[in-house]
């Protein structure tokens, strides 16, 4: 949406960088102006307003840290699968096999209360155990997206760049990873905007974000159209702020304009 | 061709073996590439000539056997490896550019991270070099907005940005319509008449009549004939090649 709106003229980059830009100075104003906004509206979001927007603000946060973690493990497991050794791949395996084969929920409760009795002295706050298990998460699907796209990038690319000297460095992060990571770009943004909504689920242990605010205002007013309805709108203007950086992202790696 | 300087021995196969499973690709291989040389190896496909190609520079590990480049010989020591592949350019049947690179940037991306040339001097060297193969208003393209000869072209001077002593070219207009074939031809032989040693795997009869200093034949992972142009078109050594051109000049 935000890419259209700027003139034919401008070169690739000039487009993707004003929809960063547009898009982050959105997200920014969005949070910051969403009490603001909120508190003009009737009983129960009018009085509640601070809390939903410190809630909104929690969720961004957690979803932004544990997406940052979830990209470097991601990078490294799907690095670790595609490794010449066989006892690396099976470790990066394990990980990704036993996380996508369990539920999120109880992976989050086993991080906040199973790991401080497995690890005695670990007692992690809520909001880190949150960002620990959503982090683990989301890096396992993360490393098969990635994995998709370092298979898909041709043999002759790094046959190429191997015959020209280059050292095993520079071929992968020259060569492979930039386009493995384009290929990549669509599926790790859906399991982004997945994580963004799934963070909900550190509700469960307690930490203050967006559902957990809701759901509190809900049962302590008994309106819980009006408090769940703007818990949704909430995380689908984040959602859909999300997906315009993405999208800028997306194009300015697109050199070859195949996404009009 | 007139070597400015006396040839010499720079690239020598010893008994070079290559099996892929069950199938032996090169059996005892052994030859000797001379600097200055343009060599054409022709035969039919599978007869191994790629494979020994691709394992100058190791692309293709050969099984047992020797071969040297320039007296060092080539095996797995990455360092060793290196620097002989920045001795040895290739071009490949399906140009390879890197594809999210523009042309530039794929011709200078060597010369910066192996030799640390600063951006400002390799993209002056890389102009030159895309000016010699004709590509300098193309500088600013990525690899799909051109045409296949053209990205050979590029492709070619990519492998030239590290100063190669010697050039293999892997079939490298069989993947080209016919009307581009010349074009790249027509850089090779620039590039001959320069003096640079080449080894070229084509089906392009013509340039090897007219370039090659000297043509190989393989056959079923052989060499079974190694002639100077005129003496092999001239006066095929034997029915095998006979056949074989006569399938490949129409």
């Amino acid at each position: 949406m935000l890419l259209a709106l700027w003139p034919q003229s401008w070169s690739r980059q000039q487009r993707s960088n004003a929809t960063l830009v547009a898009a982050l100075v959105l997200m920014v104003l969005a949070l910051s102006l969403l009490g603001h906004v909120l508190s003009f509206f009737p009983d129960p979001i009018g009085p509640n307003a601070q809390a939903f927007s410190e809630g909104a603000r929690t969720t961004l946060w957690l979803t932004l840290v544990s997406g940052t973690v979830g990209l470097a493990l991601g990078t490294a497991a799907a690095l670790a699968r595609t490794s010449r050794w066989v006892a690396v791949r099976w470790v990066s395996s394990v990980y990704i096999w036993a996380i996508r084969g369990t539920p999120l929920l109880v992976q989050i409760l086993f991080v906040y209360f199973a790991l401080p009795v497995l690890v005695p002295g670990l007692n992690l706050p809520d909001f880190a155990a949150a960002v620990v298990a959503l982090g683990l998460n989301v890096g396992a699907y993360n490393a098969e997206a990635l994995r998709a796209g370092l298979l898909a990038v041709p043999r002759g690319q790094t046959e190429a760049a191997r015959a020209l000297g280059l050292g095993r460095m520079h071929v992968f992060l020259d060569v492979v990873f930039p386009q493995a990571f384009k290929i990549s770009l669509p599926p790790l943004v859906s399991n982004f905007v997945a994580l963004l909504k799934d963070s909900s689920l550190a509700y469960a242990i307690g930490v203050v974000e967006l559902t957990n605010v809701g759901n509190r205002i809900q049962s302590a007013t008994f309106q819980p159209i009006a408090t769940l309805t703007t818990v949704a709108v909430t995380y689908l203007l984040l959602t859909t702020l999300v997906t315009q950086i993405s999208n800028a992202v997306e194009y300015r790696f697109d050199v070859e304009g195949r996404n009009q | 061709m007139t070597a400015t300087h006396q040839p010499k021995p720079y690239i020598v196969a010893e008994r070079v073996c290559k099996s892929f499973g069950a199938h032996q690709v090169l059996k005892d291989v052994s030859t000797v590439f001379h600097t200055g040389e343009v060599t054409v190896i022709i035969g039919a496909s599978g007869s191994g000539k790629s494979t020994l190609l691709r394992a100058i520079n190791r692309l293709e590990p050969h099984d047992s056997g020797r071969i040297t480049i320039d007296g060092v010989e080539v095996c797995d020591d990455l360092g060793t490896l290196q620097r002989q592949r920045c001795e040895v350019g290739m071009v490949f049947q399906q140009f390879n550019l890197f594809g999210h690179m523009t042309v530039l940037d794929n011709v200078t991306l060597a010369p910066r991270r192996i030799r640390r040339t600063p951006r400002a001097q390799a993209n002056a060297e890389a102009m030159q070099l895309l000016g010699r193969v004709g590509m300098q208003d193309h500088a600013h393209k990525y690899p799909w907005q051109l045409s296949g000869g053209q990205q050979q072209r590029v492709a070619i001077a990519r492998a030239l940005a590290m100063q190669p002593k010697v050039m293999l070219f892997d079939e490298p207009t069989s993947a080209l319509d016919p009307e581009m074939v010349k074009e790249v031809l027509d850089v090779m032989r620039g590039l001959a008449r320069g003096g640079m040693t080449m080894i070229v795997v084509t089906h392009e009869m013509g340039f090897a009549r007219e370039v090659a200093d000297r043509v190989m034949f393989f056959d079923q992972g052989r060499i079974a004939h190694d002639a100077p142009p005129a003496e092999f078109f001239g006066n095929p050594a034997n029915d095998r090649i006979r056949a074989f051109l006569g399938q490949v000049s129409h």
